[in-house]
């Protein structure tokens, strides 16, 4: 048995580390780690809660809009926020662009580049994905480095910059846009859509996609049809290198839902992307409930008044830090995230993948089916979701009203409880906040990451993303280009791990 | 060839996602056109792992050549001095960061965090955070105050959160064409081209700041944000409604305040709230206007206001903005 540990692991936003243990070829433990804490759930604690729209969107640099809908969200429950049509349209355009942006350049810069891993030098098509992927030169990385950006000059349009606009608010949004940069906005999808989206990644018409694409089948087929497109390309390696044989995980999917889709007061009833939990074998979906949500600290760095084997409902949550080296069975600052079904304790995973399957899209639903969780699927699934949201976006800019309102200013609360719940680039993310004498009593943000990567609870479950790991045979234990597949083709986010961390 | 290194601390990757926002030139373009060779990127390189190790190691021995040393978020010095909040490449970050900036030509801290310390060293600081050179206000940060790098310089701060691709860019080509000296920067160490005007300087709400037009609730164009709302752009030294962001807007112009995030006391809290003295004025004034002045230019600035400025200029039927003070 031999162990490694991949020191910095990069191309993931912030710092991880992995540590892996082999037996010959095959991962029989995995440990994920990683190595910041900045403490911000602490920060929070007794400041003005509109506060928390500032320093949320920070926790991370390339989902700070998923952290701000999610706060102004908890916030508008507190308040009991009536939130206007207009309001919700611009938000959810926010929300999108910005992951619009993040599921391209994680593609791109962070998964694709793998593929000049020695592993591949005898493929057949290494030279045309060196040619398409290779980081700095490739075709389509340049093209991704010249239109990712554009999604966010959609969202500065009503988020005033990307990354770190603060523009949410509980009650709408801070900005009043004119018809001309509702005009500009869609122009700019427009030209994504036809020059980058339709052209690089998937070589032909995005609604002809959407409407005929339903199975596993339909794609191969449309790859065979279309195989000029980045998704094809992709298709068609991702099959040689077998990444629909790697990272199939929990198989258990959460979604906490996204994007309202009607006017609301305190919470929304309705989304675009209905929230759940879907089992992949069984092909069973349950509801989700937020009470069941529950963080462990048994195996992190921090402890819990009532016990390190309690579960806490993030509204009681704790965040203690406390570096404990003695205590060996703490390995990460990583609390433990569980949900409570049927008296069991699940890991669910999240992202893109979970997202989709849950609302129920036919073609990822399909996928699971016959590629299962996999590393293909979740890198599909992202661009799929891209494809989706551009057209959600000019839907919601042509809805736009202009004219109506776009806040509605909610009338002061000294106290109360509130929780966002949204899908966040990288998945399911919620934040928790309770409000006294006017300030943040307590507020707890548990992220998608920590949802995909937690250390193991009181009863030993372990994580999705060490489940994804264990058994994974890799070609060569110098090289365990597999193990990097798995983990990145979940997007991992360190810095949004508000609280986790690892001492060597 | 110039040689750059890029790490990221306690920090978020809002300034490196800022920072591939670059257009005129992109980032690509930027490289290439100033001969670049971009020695390791935590977010875009390909090299992970040992190989990543022993690129620092021979940067520190002096192997590699190192131009610029950019670092991106705070220097994490907690828990209890130890910096193992913050483990890069098997060890503390901040003695990569200590070893780095002593071989490295020029030291650049890119967004407030680097600079001036930030969210992560904002009260109660929990994991020790610092800037490279300044602690808030004070001069001195992890590097101390005498620190200079190879070619003489304090470290250069960009701040912002994020700092603006623009600034960054200018920055670096500066360097690289040998044009920037010391006479350049301000007394925070920021290049005076960028930070030497307030976020008001192109601010479309402007006008109402002049005659004293306050906006009472957000949600709208007209008004201005300084009054009531927590506005800090008379008084926070950026160019973000000069140099728009994204190419398209800026924070006032969506009417959400600005918070002032160039600033070494970012972030200051309380947000959305004008704090006032007594008799109604705002606690902090414009930046080098006195209160008698100001108290002055406020009664004939409110009186001569212009009535079409009180109305909404387009699209609501009141005859007076209800939202307008």
């Amino acid at each position: 048995m031999s162990s490694k540990i991949i020191s910095p692991f990069n191309r993931v936003e912030g710092d991880l580390d992995v540590e892996v243990k082999f037996e010959r070829n095959k991962v029989i433990d995995a440990k994920i780690i990683s190595r910041l804490f900045r403490g911000i759930e602490i920060i929070l604690k007794g400041k003005n809660p509109l506060d928390a729209l500032v320093i949320t969107p920070r926790v991370c640099g390339i989902c700070g809009a998923s952290h701000l809908y999610a706060s102004a969200s908890a916030l508008d429950m507190i308040y009991n926020a009536e939130v206007p049509i207009n309001a919700i349209r611009l938000r959810n355009v926010l929300s999108m662009a910005e992951t619009c942006q993040n599921d391209l350049r994680h593609t791109y810069f962070m998964f694709l580049i793998d593929v000049l891993n020695n592993k591949y030098h005898d493929y057949a098509n290494f030279e045309e994905v060196i040619r398409r992927w290779a980081p700095i030169q490739g075709s389509s990385y340049k093209e991704c480095f010249k239109w990712s950006k554009k999604y966010t000059e959609v969202y500065a349009i009503f988020g005033g910059q990307w990354p770190h606009g603060s523009a949410i608010i509980p009650g709408g949004i801070t900005a009043d846009p004119l018809p001309n940069e509702i005009q500009r906005a869609i122009s700019i999808l427009l030209d994504l859509k036809k020059n980058y989206l339709e052209k690089v990644i998937l070589g032909g018409p995005i609604n002809q996609f959407l409407d005929t694409v339903k199975s596993y089948n339909d794609l191969l087929q449309w790859a065979e049809d279309y195989k000029e497109g980045d998704l094809a390309k992709i298709l068609e390696f991702g099959l040689e290198a077998n990444w629909h044989k790697l990272g199939y995980g929990s198989g258990i999917m959460l979604s906490y839902g996204h994007l309202p889709t009607e006017e609301y007061v305190g919470t929304p009833s309705k989304k675009y992307f209905k929230p759940g939990i879907y089992f992949a074998k069984e092909k069973e979906y349950r509801e989700f409930d937020q009470r069941n949500v529950l963080e462990f600290v048994n195996s992190s760095y921090y402890t819990y008044s009532k016990g390190d084997q309690t579960g806490l409902h993030p509204f009681e949550g704790e965040t203690n830090p406390n570096l404990d080296e003695k205590n060996k069975k703490k390995y990460s600052l990583t609390k433990c995230f569980r949900y409570k079904l049927d008296g069991k304790l699940i890991a669910p995973e999240a992202g893109a993948l979970a997202m989709l399957s849950v609302t129920g899209n036919p073609l990822i639903l399909d996928l699971i089916d016959k590629i299962g969780p996999s590393v293909l699927s979740r890198v599909v699934a992202r661009l799929v979701r891209v494809l989706i949201y551009n057209e959600l976006m000019l839907q919601e800019l042509n809805n736009f009203e202009f004219g109506k309102p776009t806040y509605k200013k909610p009338s002061e609360v000294k106290e109360g409880m509130g929780y966002g719940l949204v899908e966040a680039p990288r998945g399911a993310l919620g934040h928790w906040v309770v409000v006294k004498n006017e300030k943040i009593l307590n507020y707890q943000i548990v992220t998608p990451t920590q949802i995909n990567m937690s250390p193991e609870d009181p009863l030993g479950n372990k994580s999705h993303m060490a489940l994804a790991l264990i058994g994974t045979e890799v070609s060569d234990v110098n090289n365990p280009i597999e193990v990097h597949h798995i983990v990145r083709s979940h997007d991992a986010c360190m810095v949004c791990n508000v609280h986790m961390l690892k001492l060597i | 060839m110039k040689t750059i290194l890029w790490l990221q601390g306690g920090a978020c990757g809002g300034n490196t996602l800022s920072f591939l926002n670059a257009e005129s030139p992109d980032v690509l373009e930027f490289f290439s056109y100033y001969d670049i060779k971009l020695l390791w990127h935590p977010s875009l390189s390909l090299e992970t792992g040992d190989k990543v190790r022993e690129l620092l190691n021979n940067i520190v021995n002096m192997k590699i050549n190192l131009d610029i040393f950019i670092f991106e978020g705070t220097v994490v010095l907690g828990p209890n001095g130890s910096g193992k909040f913050n483990m890069f490449a098997g060890r503390p970050m901040k003695d990569w960061v200590n070893e780095i900036s002593k071989v490295a030509n020029y030291v650049i801290a890119v967004g407030d965090c680097a600079s001036f310390g930030g969210v992560p060293a904002s009260d109660p600081n929990p994991t020790e955070s610092t800037g490279l050179q300044f602690h808030k206000k004070e001069k001195g940060g992890f590097l101390g105050k005498d620190f200079r790098s190879r070619k003489n310089l304090p470290v250069i701060n960009i701040p912002g959160c994020p700092a603006h691709p623009e600034w960054i860019i200018t920055t670096l080509s500066m360097i690289i064409n040998d044009k920037l000296t010391e006479e350049d920067l301000d007394e925070y160490q920021r290049l005076k081209i960028i930070y030497n005007t307030t976020t008001q300087f192109g601010c479309p709400r402007n006008i109402y700041f002049s005659y004293k037009v306050a906006l009472k609730e957000f949600g709208h164009r007209e008004g201005c944000l300084y009054f009531d709302l927590g506005c800090k752009g008379s008084y926070t030294r950026s160019p973000c409604n000069v140099i728009l962001w994204n190419k398209q807007s800026s924070k006032t112009r969506v009417g959400t305040p600005c918070f002032g995030c160039t600033e070494f006391d970012f972030p200051t809290f309380n947000f959305f709230v004008t704090e006032k003295n007594r008799s109604g004025i705002p606690k902090r004034l414009p930046l080098g206007v006195s209160r008698g002045a100001y108290t002055t230019l406020s009664a004939i600035a409110r009186a001569s206001a212009p009535e079409f400025l009180v109305k909404p200029l387009i699209k609501k039927k009141e005859d007076r903005g209800n939202w307008l003070e």
